[in-house]
């Protein structure tokens, strides 16, 4: 229930701010430019986030006296009044607390909530921090990412919650603009260095469903920062930044439990701009995504070794192991019995440590064989075969030859 | 033109159309009613119709004067703002007009208990849709939000929900249905689709075979599109096939919209067209893919897919057609071992990956041991080659019976 609601705030702020657009910054021209075949406004990617939202609900939203947006006034990290309530009833974070006390936090300390229940006609100015305020606020809890105090599953999941915080004051005051933007792409990558950080945790049940909300959430992000661009107008001349942002969008496809938003990929293409499907990054990762589906693990590796770049190898990192699973589930169907398959030679081609290429066979249910000199193999025809578990923990990319990993 | 003409004409043409609307209505005569609402048809006679209301100027006056046309003024009176918007391209204003008397014929139409009208509602729906285009790309060019299809599609969804009852009216139901995929598929809303569908298709009011072969074509045409795009290809294959088979064999714009989608559906499941088909369809993007697979050249294949890369984004086939990269490995190798059995019939079956590699060489693709033995073990799995490969030797050993199944109308094993 809470989803709806929420997506109905951030989805309205993104309605008024097209109903309201004023003329584009660039030239009068710029609507001529577009080639007559894409549509102008992809109200989908938007509305995709909440599937359930039939033509109706948006119409509704359509006829309402929309308010206009709300200019926030807070000058804290959090609302005095917030600050107050959560102190009375205890509700702090760890990082809230004033020397540990979990009855008292600071103007330094606290950071405003995430609310689901959020209604805007309900909200006060005093309650919404304005940009500039967002803007310091992320900084800060960007800054906590590296907090030796705390383990990082619960350094995340404050940052998740605070920065979803942050974005639901940004869609209230209807901000689109460039500053919003870098917000947005900060945001993402937080959720994508906490995707492979979690990743990296050992198995413990609750990271993984930590992992998953995690992916939705990036996903979600993903999804605004592609409608502001839009709005923005800033895909018809791609820059670097973008380009990268949407390949993370395919990238995350890889994952074979990655949450189902919006339409298909090849729906999604067929609505993007040819510079920006024709972008470097935009290729590696459709590169990426054929070898994967093709199954050609081998180059599947060696490209990701040869172009990824770092965001994008922190967000590979956790779909490795599921790549690996399956080469293992081809090797071990296809290869000749007598002839077991070599770990240190295939180790080299999934660019894993060969210790840790072990403990992946034992996961997905095969088992090993070791010859009289002590080198391990994968015997074939096994049938016990099964993905890696969710929550397994992941292995980095192990590149032998330089041994970057 | 409209300044020859004189008040004594424009008025004599505005009382004739009234004169014929209300005895339409009155008399529940769905066909004649029916021309009087289309707009964008542009036919000579609401050409000279939207003229003689530009030069008149007062036509709510003799709408409203007469009993029998002001029962019609909800309707009437926005109909000629639409009409005269629209003769002088002034299309966001035709389609706010229209789009009120829509909403008041709709009205009427609910009451109206037979499907006298079905037609007329039909033109409606068609225009609406039509001049929601027009009127966006308007708002667009002045660097406006172009908002009125998605109003279209709202509106459409209520006729819609008058069309689905037990009634005889419901027949109707799967015109507007295609109006609205239309709507969604230019929008990019096509999520969208999935809540009529589920009407369409569950509802126990509505028998999919009572309703016009016309309208099933192009129901069948969007509901395959979109398991093209969610690449369930046995589906996709039903209903566009569903769609080619009941097409109008002449009507080959329609023909061609259909084969479109289907060709790489079949390719995906192992059938491959003859190049007359694409001929006379003009689809020859399709070709050197499947001469690719003909052949067994991955170079043509990954150059087909360059050289119409945006077209095949465009119109969302292009993974599709990327797959087929493994059913041209298989014809690859399958090359090769027919050559092999010819030089040596009793050793064929022993493939060195070298030669493999060789031959992929040839064909300008940089492949070494390791890759070609990564491409072999999963050609073997998804069961496009019976055999096995043997890691220290260096071969693949294929099976002495029938080592290249065919996929026999199933798209390759995942």
């Amino acid at each position: 229930m809470e989803k709806k609601n929420r997506n109905k705030a951030e989805k309205s702020g993104f309605q008024r701010a097209r109903e309201t657009r004023r003329n584009p910054p660039s030239s009068s021209n710029s609507w001529k430019l577009r080639p007559p075949d894409r549509k102008e406004a992809p109200a989908a990617v938007e509305e995709s986030s909440d599937p359930s939202s039939s033509i109706r609900e948006r119409s509704h939203n359509d006829d309402d006296l929309n308010p206009p947006a709300l200019v926030g006034t807070c000058p804290d990290m959090c609302p005095v009044k917030e600050r107050a309530q959560r102190e009375r009833l205890r509700d702090l974070a760890v990082f809230e607390r004033l020397d540990g006390n979990p009855a008292r936090t600071s103007p330094s300390l606290a950071v405003k909530k995430f609310c689901r229940s959020i209604s805007t006609t309900h909200m006060q100015a005093s309650d919404i921090r304005p940009p500039q305020v967002l803007q310091n606020t992320l900084k800060y809890l960007l800054d906590l990412m590296d907090s030796p105090e705390h383990p990082f599953e619960v350094v995340h999941d404050f940052i998740f919650d605070r920065t979803r915080s942050i974005r639901q004051d940004l869609s209230m005051q209807n901000i689109i603009n460039d500053q919003a933007i870098c917000m947005y792409e900060d945001m993402v990558k937080f959720h994508i260095i906490s995707h492979k950080k979690l990743g990296r945790c050992c198995g413990k049940s609750d990271v993984s469903s930590l992992s998953y909300l995690n992916m939705e959430q990036l996903m979600k992000c993903l999804l605004s920062l592609f409608d502001m661009y839009d709005i923005n107008q800033r895909s018809k001349s791609i820059g670097k930044n973008e380009a990268e942002f949407y390949s993370f969008y395919v990238l995350l496809h890889l994952g074979y439990k990655f949450p189902k938003m919006g339409a298909s990929l090849s729906f999604w293409y067929s609505q993007l701009a040819l510079p920006v499907l024709q972008s470097k990054e935009m290729c590696f990762a459709r590169s990426l995504l054929r070898y994967s589906q093709v199954g050609n693990y081998k180059r599947f590796f060696s490209t990701i070794a040869a172009e990824a770049s770092d965001l994008q190898l922190c967000l590979l990192e956790p779909f490795l192991n599921e790549v690996r699973g399956q080469a293992l589930c081809y090797i071990s169907f296809s290869s000749y019995k007598l002839q077991p398959y070599p770990l240190r030679h295939l180790s080299k081609i999934l660019m894993i440590k060969e210790a840790e290429l072990e403990s992946l066979c034992y996961e997905c249910g095969l088992e090993t064989s070791t010859d009289e000199a002590g080198s391990k193999f994968l015997p074939a025809k096994q049938t016990s075969f099964r993905l890696p578990k969710p929550g397994f923990q992941s292995y980095s990319l192990f590149n032998s030859e330089n041994n970057c990993g | 033109m409209a300044l020859h003409l004189s008040m004594g004409e424009a008025h004599r043409r505005i009382t004739e159309y009234l004169a014929r609307f209300s005895d339409a209505v009155f008399s529940q005569d769905g066909s004649a009613l029916n021309p009087l609402l289309a707009v964008s048809s542009n036919s000579p006679y609401l050409l000279s119709l939207a003229d003689a209301l530009n030069v008149f100027q007062d036509s709510s006056r003799l709408v409203n004067q007469t009993d029998k046309y002001s029962l019609l003024g909800e309707i009437l009176l926005p109909h000629f703002r639409c009409l005269q918007s629209f003769r002088i391209g002034r299309f966001v204003d035709a389609y706010v007009a229209f789009e009120k008397a829509a909403n008041a014929f709709l009205l009427e139409f609910r009451n109206w208990e037979t499907g006298w009208a079905m037609e007329a509602m039909h033109t409606v729906a068609l225009e609406i849709r039509v001049l929601a285009e027009r009127a966006d790309r308007e708002l667009a060019l002045s660097g406006k939000n172009p908002e009125k299809l998605q109003g279209a599609g709202s509106f459409l969804m209520r006729v819609f929900g008058a069309l689905a009852g037990k009634g005889p009216k419901r027949v109707g139901a799967l015109y507007v249905t295609c109006q609205l995929f239309k709507i969604y598929f230019k929008l990019g809303t096509v999520h969208l689709c999935r809540s009529v569908i589920r009407s369409i298709e569950t509802a126990r009011i509505f028998d999919f075979e009572e309703f016009p072969v016309r309208d099933k074509v192009t129901y069948m045409y969007y509901t395959g599109r979109l398991e093209v795009f969610n690449e369930n290809f046995l589906a996709a294959d039903q209903k566009l096939m569903y769609a080619l088979m009941h097409c109008n064999p002449r009507s080959e714009a329609n023909m061609r919209m259909i084969l479109k989608y289907l060709i790489p559906v079949k390719l995906s499941i192992g059938i491959l067209p003859k190049m007359g088909l694409l001929e006379k369809y003009n689809l020859l993007e399709y070709k050197d893919v499947i001469n690719a697979l003909k052949m067994g050249d991955l170079r043509l294949l990954r150059r087909a897919l360059q050289q119409h890369e945006d077209q095949f984004l465009k119109s969302g086939v292009y993974l599709v057609l990327e797959k087929l990269e493994l059913q041209v490995y298989q014809r690859l190798v399958k090359k090769i071992y027919i050559i092999q059995k010819q030089k040596d019939p009793s050793r064929a079956h022993q493939m060195k990956l070298e030669v493999i590699a060789k031959a992929l060489a040839w064909l300008e693709m940089d492949m070494d041991v390791d890759e070609v033995e990564c491409i072999m073990s999963i050609l073997i799995y998804k069961n496009l080659i019976k055999g096995y490969f043997a890691h220290k030797s260096k071969v693949v050993v294929l099976s002495k019976q029938d080592p290249f199944p065919r996929l026999n109308g199933k798209p390759v094993n995942s």
